[in-house]
């Protein structure tokens, strides 16, 4: 099996030589169209950061909801007691699937810190500065945007008490998220 | 292993913010690889490697490993895959060619990597958001982490507790990008010193934007073979690929990542392919390193966990300038990241050329090794550091 022979070769007596003229002749006012795009399309659901919530979406729905009733927490496996973050669907420790969701503190450690002052991705675009940073909860550790303060007025070992965001759009969904701010 | 395996020259784009599609990049990288090997065309290639990140969203492509072979004219009739490994994509794609070759499957392999990452500056959230996404975007990403705000949690506290200063990040970057001014491919090709470096603004403190590696469109590619097939093709220069390691250690988010510190996963790697290789004492045998310095901080970190520095020591193995091109280990020769720019997918492969080319002493004498390096190491990190891939090179075979 050989790919076809693309080599162009002229030949005087090839009638195909024709078709491949560049002079115009009869070919040279084709009918013209139009394709219109849109100026503007609304927020791709690949391009937005933030999951669908649901049980129709997604199998750690209830981590969502326990946020959204104003509670952190995670799975943890009820064979083995590893505690996890993010949430699971199976323990990555055993391999169960028997999990349950346990509470997490809401007041940690922020370790490490930053303020994003560059162009930030679509969906927070807008947002620059912030801070982001990394959270010590104790049995998990986990990055967060720190609402409330700047990057001069932070030390590490500072503390940071959960902050709980309502997402408003694109869906009808009443989607939540986590943030920390100083104690 | 069973069968060794050579890179026997290569070639690449020009680097930078490229007026050209990624579809063009993979052709002029492709051409400048088989002008650079004698002997060895398009159709004797029955491997072929492609290291791209995300085609998917800066090029709205997939499956391109198939449109690479058929923009270059390869019947690939052995191996073909598209490798994706975040930042270490390059390298990916070059370990799959050597285990393809080692297991005695193919003779000839091409490694490509490419990636086009500029578009129109109105669009940098939507390129932002490309980056965002190779860390866990669902927990992680989403709280606009990215390159600068990741890497610069790890600045921060190898600052707070190694002591690491401020002027020896800034060493790294004058080092890498005055190195790449000598590159003639590079992104970033102007002298910049310390003081450069530290007037630079503070894009995500403690990182400066010079501390930072760019956003670039490029494409690199090598051949590969295995010795048999290097002896018949009587090339002058090989680069033998003596060992090979990742290390993951299960890791992905915040919260498993080993260390927020340091990264012992690239400790682990490179332990893999020194062994394999037989290297006991890797400042004292490796002469030239690439390594995955996509910001200042990464590299010092690199020194401590390659086994070049002792752990928290790696802002001094700076200053003291024992990664220079005369020190003790040549680091970076042709600029690292920071200097060339990274375009993702092609990084890993630039980085094995460049190792070629100094073995080969095909690079302009301001970047050229001295004294004839006969052993080289690349090393990538990718994602959230998650990732270290480590493979060490050797102009003979072992």
């Amino acid at each position: 099996m050989t790919r076809p022979d693309h080599t162009g070769s002229k030949d005087a007596d090839d009638p195909t030589d024709d078709l491949l003229r560049t002079d115009g002749g009869e070919h040279s006012d084709p009918p013209r169209g139009t394709i219109t795009l849109p100026d503007e399309v609304e927020l791709p659901r690949l391009l937005d950061f933030y999951d669908l919530q649901d049980p129709e979406h997604t199998r750690i729905h209830e981590f969502y909801d326990n946020l959204r009733a104003g509670s952190l927490t995670t799975t943890q496996c009820t064979d083995c007691d590893a505690i996890h973050f993010p949430p699971r669907v199976v323990c990555p420790e055993c391999l169960s699937d028997d999990l349950t969701y346990t509470d997490l503190p809401h007041e940690g450690t922020l370790t490490s810190f930053t303020e994003v002052r560059g162009t930030a991705a679509i969906g927070m675009s807008d947002d620059p500065p912030f801070v982001v940073g990394v959270v010590d909860l104790g049995p998990v550790r986990l990055s967060a945007r720190v609402d409330d303060a700047t990057y001069d007025e932070l030390e590490r070992g500072d503390a940071v008490q959960l902050k709980v965001m309502d997402i408003d759009g694109p869906t009808e969904q009443d989607r939540v998220f986590y943030r920390f701010e100083p104690v | 292993m069973p069968h060794n395996a050579a890179i026997v020259g290569g070639g690449l784009t020009e680097w930078g913010e490229r007026d050209a599609t990624w579809k063009d990049l993979a052709q002029e990288a492709g051409k400048a690889t088989f002008d650079d090997v004698d002997g060895l065309e398009p159709e004797d290639v029955e491997g072929l490697f492609v290291g791209a990140v995300q085609p998917e969203r800066f090029a709205f492509q997939s499956h391109v490993a198939p449109m690479v072979a058929e923009l270059l004219g390869i019947d690939v009739n052995g191996m073909l895959a598209r490798t994706e490994l975040a930042c270490a994509s390059g390298q990916a794609a070059l370990r799959y060619a050597w285990l393809a070759i080692a297991a005695g499957q193919l003779d000839v392999a091409l490694v490509l990597g490419v990636e086009k990452m500029n578009i129109d500056r109105e669009h940098m959230p939507e390129i932002q958001s490309n980056m965002t996404n190779v860390l866990d975007r669902e927990f992680d990403g989403v709280n606009g982490l990215n390159g600068p705000s990741y890497f610069a949690q790890y600045a921060q506290r190898h600052m707070d507790e190694h002591g690491t200063t401020q002027e020896q990040l800034a060493m790294v970057s004058a080092k890498n990008k005055s190195l790449a001014a000598e590159t003639d491919f590079a992104h970033y090709r102007e002298h910049v010193d310390v003081d450069d470096v530290l007037d630079s603004y503070p894009i995500a403190p403690p990182l400066r934007l010079l501390d930072c590696s760019g956003i670039t469109d490029g494409a690199a590619g090598v051949l590969v073979v295995s010795e048999e097939k290097a002896a018949e093709l009587g090339v002058e220069t090989t680069a033998y690929i003596t060992g090979s390691g990742q290390s993951c250690m299960a890791s992905n988010s915040v919260n498993n990542i080993p260390s927020m510190t340091t990264w012992p996963q690239a400790r682990e790697a490179s332990q893999q392919a020194y062994e394999q290789a037989g290297i006991e004492d890797p400042l004292e045998e490796i002469d030239v390193a690439e390594v995955h310095d996509c910001f200042s901080i990464s590299e010092i970190i690199e020194y401590e966990q390659l086994g070049f520095a002792e752990e928290g020591e790696g802002g001094q193995f700076i200053e003291d300038g024992r990664s220079e091109l005369d020190g003790d280990v040549a680091v970076n020769p042709r600029g690292g990241l920071l200097g060339c720019g990274h375009p993702l997918g092609a990084t890993g492969v630039c980085q094995a050329l460049e190792v070629y080319r100094q073995f080969a002493g095909d690079v302009s004498s301001a970047r050229q090794v001295p004294d004839d390096p006969e052993t080289g190491l690349i090393h990538n990190l990718s994602g959230s550091a998650s990732v270290h891939s480590v493979m060490t090179l050797a102009r003979d075979p072992q």
